[in-house]
């Protein structure tokens, strides 16, 4: 036999369709008679909406049709909490908020309309430091309190582990905004077909959340709902939710033509879903020997505006806040804020980026104070097969130890290392 | 003065969603010249998910890799998927495929059986044949299998699977439950060197050690582990969207920096296989997990080259610099 | 306003009415049909939008199409077909340089234009030519495999064609 498929390097299945140019992203599809759209975004970072007026924007040569609030049929979505507003109606919470999307007959046309939409705000007081949003007295960007979720992961007793501890070595760490920096940005065109179904085309990570958020958008059944994925520029996370797809539906309904959107750099890292910055605090206990007995973490995440993904994300921090090290007794506590700054999503990592910085620099800057070598100190304390986690859930297989003999191999570490 | 130093971390992350269901679904058909159509919602962004699914689906089947085509990403054509997130695609998706792949097989095993007068458990499928076990010289082609059984016993070779992790919620009081499936593992040295007159850091050589259980494409799983380690370098060094009272300062690749060609170092790639039993073939996952030790890796060799900690990301030339005063100050 | 300019791409000529204001990756994706030039960025960052104007390595998003009356432009569409690939399309692809594809072009013709000048760069050589193409994928480790050994192939070739 020739023997199998797997284990195999290939070359991606469409590699020469990409490297010739022929693979269609999303800005690369077009429908006849098209219409152009583009998004009005706040001015304000925190502001009660009183009045939109599109009049003026209408009457503009190319403008089809201005869309706000009013017609998004359930203007709510969100993954675990339904806050997020496709069009902004009462507020807008932070400066990416949409209040109107246009469609004319060019992008300039559309881009000229913007200027002439009217928009009366009253501004609110705003926050943005995350520790301020969570004290009571903090302005307030959802109803009564800026704490979305707190995560508890709990195991054994910290209070015993610092009882046993001869060391006790305590950190804060904070890490940055980032952007996902695909390269193709949001791009999706709708159309609606003669049948009445929805055909979207749309650089998405999840077609599927799409279809189901765009029927509950539009209150529309998901038969007459068709998502398709072109080839898609990079995601890491950015595509992963819906964003200008139902403005592209409203308006094709409206004006009964295609919809192309497609967001600037600008608005990538203005208005869509960034990785949310943490204020990560470690304290951990160790014996005279180097044995973690004990570890604390605090989590505080910057939610920005809205939930998005930020209560996933917080809870795959917090499983993982401890490390990847046999710890009896752990404390975790992980507090998701809402603030009126850009909005944390799903990013490569979920979560678990931020706080694996934090552990790691934790780790090494334990083994300076018992005076230990961070490579024996972390060999030592590793998880191996059939540990459990804070969680209590068992690894069977852990390879752990094999990574570091093997990262060792290839780039040789300061000292020669006696493994266990 | 140019120091340099080591540094090391370790990481671990699970392949999947957290406690939620997080099944992936997908048809297969084979057509009556042996050739396979596979229909699935993942899509494929860019991390090869497509490629590595036909390779599952060509080895379940024993059809050639160039003989399957997939249908992917669209809502209408494809069953569900929850979508290429969280790393799952390969565990997930690739269980369902195989699932899939394995009932269309099946009928293939039975009309084959019929044909060479054994059970199906007897026979087995590569290369485009179906034949006897041990006995590779008995054997029947895909394509003339599949015909009869399409076009003569009327039982056209088609399956569907879906796959979703054993997993349980997390109860909220004490976090405890089984939020995941699998677990990948891995290692990262970094090796820089601290300009300390200007703060600069070079990273000049990473290696990075990655449990995937079973790589089922390794030049895409080096792939995915290159480019995790240039998010992580970006994230270590350059990488930061500066917010000022809600309004976005650099929003633009002008200021916002992200890694190019001259700014990578050197990366040397260790695969472990140690196969996960409720894998597809033993595999997992590679996507997220590739960026994850970077980062602290960096962080840490910066310490061990100049003795500064830097504890807010990104690690910028002004941040090492200040920190080298303070240092200094404190000596003083 | 509007002015009708010969642009050369590809070897071929194509007659457009252009405003002055119109960026030549417009003209070359909206009008030309040309969709294998893409943008990342508006702003001459990113590369993905990167053509060759007379073998050099331009950001045809920074560039006005009046500019580029009667000079030869390359696209990713001239550089090669699937039935006739480029010895670098073909390093692309054999050593996996290219996950969401999306800089691939404008990388690959960057790459053209050092391989046109250079024919054995060094390692730094590659880097340096490609630094103004970003790849959010792939860590450049693949790309950078890819045209030393494009760079071999078509050396080799040569030596063998004398």
């Amino acid at each position: 036999m020739n023997g199998s498929a797997i284990g195999v390097s290939r070359p991606r299945h469409d590699a020469v369709l990409q490297v010739t140019g022929r693979a269609l992203y999303g800005d690369d599809y077009e429908r006849p008679g098209m219409l152009y759209a583009k998004a009005l975004r706040s001015r304000h970072p925190h502001a009660r909406i009183l009045k939109v007026d599109t009049s003026r924007a209408l009457k503009l040569a190319g403008v089809k049709a201005v869309i706000t609030a009013e017609d998004v049929p359930k203007n709510r979505y969100g993954f675990t909490h339904l806050d997020q507003p496709v069009l902004a109606d009462d507020k807008v919470r932070y400066m990416g908020d949409v209040v109107a999307v246009v469609a004319a007959t060019s992008w300039d046309a559309a881009t000229e309309a913007l200027d002439q939409i009217e928009v009366d705000y009253l501004p609110l007081p705003a926050v943005f430091d995350p520790v301020e949003a969570m004290k009571p007295d903090a302005p307030k960007v959802h109803g009564d309190s800026n704490i979305v979720s707190h995560i508890k992961i709990r195991s054994g007793d910290v209070t015993e582990g610092w009882r046993i501890s001869s060391e006790i070595v305590e950190d804060v760490m904070r890490t940055q905004v980032v952007e996902h920096c695909h390269i193709e940005p949001h791009a999706a065109l709708a159309e609606l077909t003669d049948d009445g179904t929805y055909v979207i085309w749309s650089t998405v990570q999840r077609p599927f959340l799409i279809a189901s958020d765009l029927s509950r958008i539009l209150q529309y059944p998901m038969n007459k709902i068709r998502v398709i994925t072109p080839a898609i520029g990079g995601g890491f996370g950015g595509k992963n939710e819906i964003t200008i797809e139902p403005y592209v539906c409203l308006l094709a309904a409206k004006t009964k033509r295609p919809v192309k959107m497609v967001l600037s750099r600008e608005e990538e890292f203005c208005g869509t879903t960034v990785r949310h910055p943490y204020i990560v605090k470690y304290r951990s206990g160790v014996t005279k020997d180097g044995k973690i007995v004990a570890r604390q973490v605090e989590i505080i995440s910057d939610s920005g505006a809205y939930v998005s993904w930020g209560e996933s994300t917080l809870s795959k921090a917090s499983i993982h806040a401890a490390g990847p090290y046999f710890i009896p007794h752990v404390r975790i506590d992980g507090y998701l804020v809402y603030t009126n700054n850009s909005i944390g999503g799903a990013m490569r990592g979920f979560g678990v980026p931020q706080v694996g910085f934090a552990y790691e620099c934790h780790m090494d800057n334990i083994a300076a104070v018992i005076g230990m070598d961070p490579l024996e100190f972390r060999y030592k304390n590793l998880l191996t097969d059939n540990s459990s986690l804070p969680t209590g859930q068992v690894l069977e297989f852990v390879t752990l130890r094999e990574t570091v003999r093997k990262a060792v191999e290839l780039v040789g570490w300061k000292k020669e290392v006696e493994w266990e | 003065m140019k120091k340099r130093g080591k540094g090391i971390a370790c990481m671990f992350y699970p392949i999947g969603f957290t406690s939620y269901p997080n099944p992936g679904s997908a048809f297969v058909k084979v057509n009556q010249d042996g050739t396979a159509v596979v229909f699935t919602g993942a899509t494929d962004m860019g991390q090869g998910s497509t490629t590595v699914l036909a390779q599952i689906a060509a080895e379940e089947l024993g059809i050639r890799y160039e003989h399957i085509t997939m249908v992917t990403g669209d809502t209408e054509k494809t069953p569900f998927d929850l979508g290429s997130v969280a790393s799952r695609v390969t565990y997930i998706v690739g269980n369902a495929v195989k699932r899939a792949a394995h009932e269309a097989k099946r009928i293939l095993l039975e009309v084959a059986a019929e044909k060479l007068g054994v059970s199906p458990d007897g026979l087995c499928a590569g290369d485009g044949r179906i034949y006897i076990k041990g006995l590779p010289e008995r054997f029947l082609e895909i394509s003339e299998v599949a015909r009869i059984a399409q076009m003569g016993k009327g039982r056209p070779p088609i399956g569907s699977g879906s796959f979703n992790p054993i997993t349980t919620f997390l109860d909220p009081e004490t976090g405890h439950g089984k939020p995941y499936g699998a677990y990948v593992f891995a290692t990262q040295i970094a090796e820089v060197e601290v300009d300390t007159e200007t703060g600069v850091v070079e990273v000049l050589r990473i290696a990075a050690a990655h449990d995937c259980g079973k790589a089922i494409n390794p030049m895409l799983v080096e792939g995915q582990v290159e480019g995790g380690i240039s998010m992580g370098v970006g994230y270590g060094l350059f990488e930061e969207m500066v917010l000022d009272n809600g309004v976005v300062k650099n929003p633009q690749f002008t200021d916002y920096i992200l890694p190019t060609s001259l700014d990578m170092p050197e990366i040397r790639v260790g695969i472990i296989e140690r196969p996960e039993p409720t894998g597809p073939f033993g595999a997992k996952g590679i996507g997220e997990p590739s960026l994850l030790p970077t980062a602290p890796a960096i962080i840490n060799a910066i310490y061990d080259a100049v003795g500064v900690r830097i504890r807010e990301l990104p690690a910028t030339p002004e941040k090492i610099l200040k920190a080298l005063r303070e240092t200094d100050q404190g000596k003083a | 306003m509007k002015r009708a300019i010969i642009l050369v791409v590809n070897g071929t000529e194509h007659s457009v009415e252009v405003q002055p204001s119109d960026l030549l990756v417009d003209v070359l994706r909206d009008r030309l049909r040309l969709t294998g030039t893409k943008k990342g960025c508006g702003t001459g960052e990113c590369g993905a939008c990167t053509v060759l104007l007379d073998g050099k390595p331009v950001n045809s998003c920074l560039l006005l199409a009046i500019r580029c009356e009667g000079r030869q432009i390359t696209t990713i569409e001239g550089l090669g077909t699937p039935d006739s690939l480029h010895v670098l399309q073909k390093a692309f692809i054999d050593n996996g340089a290219v996950q969401c594809g999306f800089c691939a072009p404008g990388m690959l013709l960057s790459a053209k234009a050092l391989l046109d000048e250079n024919p054995a760069p060094s390692e730094m050589d590659i880097r340096q030519a490609l630094a103004g193409n970003i790849c959010r994928c792939t860590g450049y480790v693949k790309i950078v495999k890819a045209v030393s050994s494009a760079a071999r192939t078509m050396s080799g070739a040569e030596g063998g064609g004398r």
